[in-house]
């Protein structure tokens, strides 16, 4: 048996052991992605057999007076901006609980995975069951308090407060793992240091456990914030992006043109945009890490 | 040895040539369309036709749900079903992307004009899309009035022929009974196919319709303002609908009417077989029904529905499946679908059957329902039509927007659609 790889230079050996994850990774991301873009310049309509002509950026020009899109957009970011925090909140709190020196850990560990190891679609049907008007126990238990029962899913505003509940309390078991693991990193001695010198339990939290988490918490806030622009399937069995539009996401109107409305050309350019919003995110919160690395 | 190995040549040939005789096809239905029963139905055509075996695949329980799934499977050309049941909204869809297997490759046109006759006009016209014949009728379909006949008696009522009559029954048993798990009039409201009937029920009833003959966008702010005001009003003005219609779809309330929580509701046919044979009815014997009411001075409309086969056009075994769409779309399953699942049949002869008769007493007066019922709109891009109509209707439900505004964006919507 002869050694292939034995006359090969280390960068040569480093090629060939890299080509199949690369292939790979052309195959599932770069091609998808780059079919996508070209999607998105055509004139894709299944419902008049149209084979794609090239428009060029009309897609991106109808995208701009869509306000249906706009609306999605808002919904979208307004998702974002109360689940990413309250998903960290949630988090930070479970993960402190979590990492209290119980005797008996795994009913606490295994509390914590439960809502994390659950399908989307599964939490978004049993919540939908919890705020429905008729039979839900949100609502049984206001009327055990005497308090008259709220239309959660069909009032717009209260249909965004339970689609976000539903959210923080699927994903704050997320950022709890990240943060239960960096915690487990931090050195006792740091505390028993602060403990001797006398520093009250909010100055350790603020001075020592906060900053050496920061890492842990960023690397959650950008996998939270990714998840939280592509929103789908919560809302999609919540409420189905009701009442009319009012909680439809980017990810849900995406589907409807294209899977629906069989308008791949103009559901491509709204993906495309979903797409570039993320990767923004994703910019700014990697610039955000190198810098307190430097630091 | 030489033997041995003749002797399993021959058992190899042997097995293949069998295996060549055996068809394997698969067939799609809904979950809403009793796979219970079409497995007996396929059981027979198997015994008829030993060496073809024939496969359900169950997909979601409503339209869109089933749809969104073929979607994927049809735009890959996957060709793993032969067979599919489609609702009536969307022969033209399958015909403009390519998905259906034009039936007149198999049916000279003397043999189709002479089928085509036997089957109720509604259909025919729903699955000839431009002189193309896209699919055969399974089943016809077609919202009734469902009423509680035991409530109605107790207050000397007679089944209403008019909407002001269903509001003022509904209001008097409801005064009268003091049950707060009793509701008034059942509608489809959320966001689904069903809401779209909602929609264009009190439009059609009033005279009025999405397009004209020719195809060309009809419907007025007014009239669409006037359906959408009529179903908010049954809820705030009348309160003879809970405030959370929003929230209901037709399934929903076909269970709930099963558990004696209606007194009326706008179903389609399927709904009376759950009724009578299902173990947790609350409302055996119990249940009449009767045509859609009118509005004063208007007529009574109902809204078309009914499913169909066709074949796909990715299928690798079409000279199979044509033969077993004929089966399952021939008058002998009819009148099976129609004795055990309640399904209204396509063929006219079928409701005068004294067997399906029987299990269904009302079908004696269904059939100038369903010849009468009128279709929801004809096109290619008909998802993005009752997408426009069914988030309308809903909005207004949820009081997110009033009749006027959603009346306006419905109409506007529509021009989009229909001006390219």
């Amino acid at each position: 048996m002869g050694r292939p790889f034995r006359d090969l230079s280390e960068r040569a050996l480093a090629f060939w052991l890299l080509l199949p994850a690369f292939a790979l990774l052309g195959l599932v991301a770069v091609y998808p992605v780059v079919k996508l873009f070209v999607t998105s310049l055509q004139d894709l309509h299944l419902a008049y057999g149209t084979q794609g002509t090239f428009v060029g950026l009309e897609n991106y020009r109808r995208l701009l007076e869509d306000g249906r899109f706009l609306n999605a957009l808002r919904v979208t970011l307004l998702l974002t901006l109360v689940t990413v925090p309250g998903a960290a909140l949630v988090g930070l709190g479970l993960a402190l609980l979590a990492n209290l020196p119980f005797t008996l850990k795994w009913p606490v560990r295994l509390g914590l995975l439960l809502p994390w190891a659950m399908p989307l679609v599964f939490a978004g049907l049993i919540f939908r069951w919890f705020f429905e008007s008729d039979y839900g126990i949100v609502n049984d238990i206001l009327r055990r308090l005497g308090l008259s029962p709220l239309y959660w899913l069909t009032d717009p505003n209260l249909a965004f407060w339970a689609i976000s509940a539903t959210i923080v309390w699927k994903t704050s078991s997320f950022v709890a793992l990240v943060l239960l693991a960096g915690l487990q990193t931090i050195p006792r001695e740091y505390y028993e240091a602060a403990q001797v010198d006398g520093a009250a339990p909010g100055q350790i939290f603020f001075r020592i456990t906060l900053p050496l988490l920061l890492p842990s918490l960023l690397v959650a806030l950008i996998f939270r914030t990714i998840t939280a622009l592509q929103t789908f399937d919560i809302p999609f069995a919540m409420t189905g992006g009701g009442p009319g539009t009012a909680t439809e996401t980017l990810a849900m109107y995406i589907r409807t043109q294209s899977v629906e409305n069989l308008n791949f050309g103009y559901g491509s350019a709204l993906a495309v945009a979903l797409f570039v919003l993320c990767m923004a995110v994703t910019v700014v919160y990697l610039r955000y890490l190198e810098r307190s690395e430097e630091a | 040895m030489r033997k041995v190995w003749l002797g399993m040549l021959a058992l190899g040939l042997a097995l293949s040539a069998a295996w060549a005789q055996q068809t394997q096809l698969r067939v799609f239905i809904g979950g809403q369309q009793r796979p219970d029963v079409m497995r007996k139905i396929l059981d027979i055509y198997e015994q008829r036709n030993p060496g073809v075996k024939v496969e359900i695949e169950v997909g979601g329980a409503t339209s869109d749900q089933q749809q969104q799934y073929l979607t994927t499977v049809l735009t890959s050309r996957d060709p793993s079903l032969d067979l599919i049941l489609i609702d009536i909204i969307r022969p033209a869809q399958y015909k403009a992307a390519g998905w259906a297997e034009p039936l007149d490759r198999y049916l000279p046109k003397a043999a189709r004009d002479a089928l085509l006759k036997q089957y109720l006009p509604a259909y025919v016209r729903a699955n000839v899309v431009d002189g193309t014949l896209v699919a055969l009728p399974a089943f016809a379909d077609a919202q009734f009035l469902f009423y509680r006949k035991d409530l109605l008696e107790k207050y000397g009522f007679k089944p209403p022929t008019t909407w002001d009559q269903a509001i003022r029954q509904a209001q008097v048993i409801l005064q009268g009974e003091k049950d707060p798990n009793l509701n008034g009039i059942g509608f489809m409201g959320n966001i689904s196919e069903g809401t779209v009937c909602s929609f264009l029920l009190p439009i059609w009833a009033a005279g009025g319709d999405v397009t004209d003959d020719q195809g060309r966008l009809i419907l007025t702010e007014d009239l669409a303002r006037r359906s959408l005001q009529f179903w908010l009003d049954l809820m705030d003005k009348y309160r003879v609908s809970p405030p959370n219609m929003a929230e209901k779809a037709q399934d929903t309330i076909r269970r709930e009417m099963q558990q004696g929580r209606w007194i009326f509701a706008t179903l389609f046919a399927y709904a009376w077989a759950h009724f009578q044979n299902d173990p947790d009815s609350a409302v055996k014997g119990k249940i009449g029904v009767t045509t859609m009411p009118k509005f004063e001075g208007g007529r009574s409309a109902s809204c078309l529905g009914g499913w169909q086969w066709t074949i796909s056009a990715f299928s690798r075994n079409k000279a199979q499946a044509y033969q077993l769409l004929r089966y399952l779309s021939g008058p002998e399953v009819a009148k099976i679908l129609a004795i055990e699942a309640s399904n209204l049949p396509a063929f006219p002869e079928l409701y005068k059957d004294p067997d399906v008769l029987k299990a269904n007493p009302w079908f004696a007066d269904a059939l100038p329902v369903v010849l009468n019922a009128r279709a929801r709109p004809v096109h290619p891009r008909y998802p993005e039509i009752a997408d426009v109509m069914r988030r309308g209707l809903n909005a207004v439900l949820a009081r997110t927007k009033t009749p006027e505004q959603a009346a306006k964006e419905i109409v506007q919507g529509l021009r989009t659609i229909y001006g390219r």
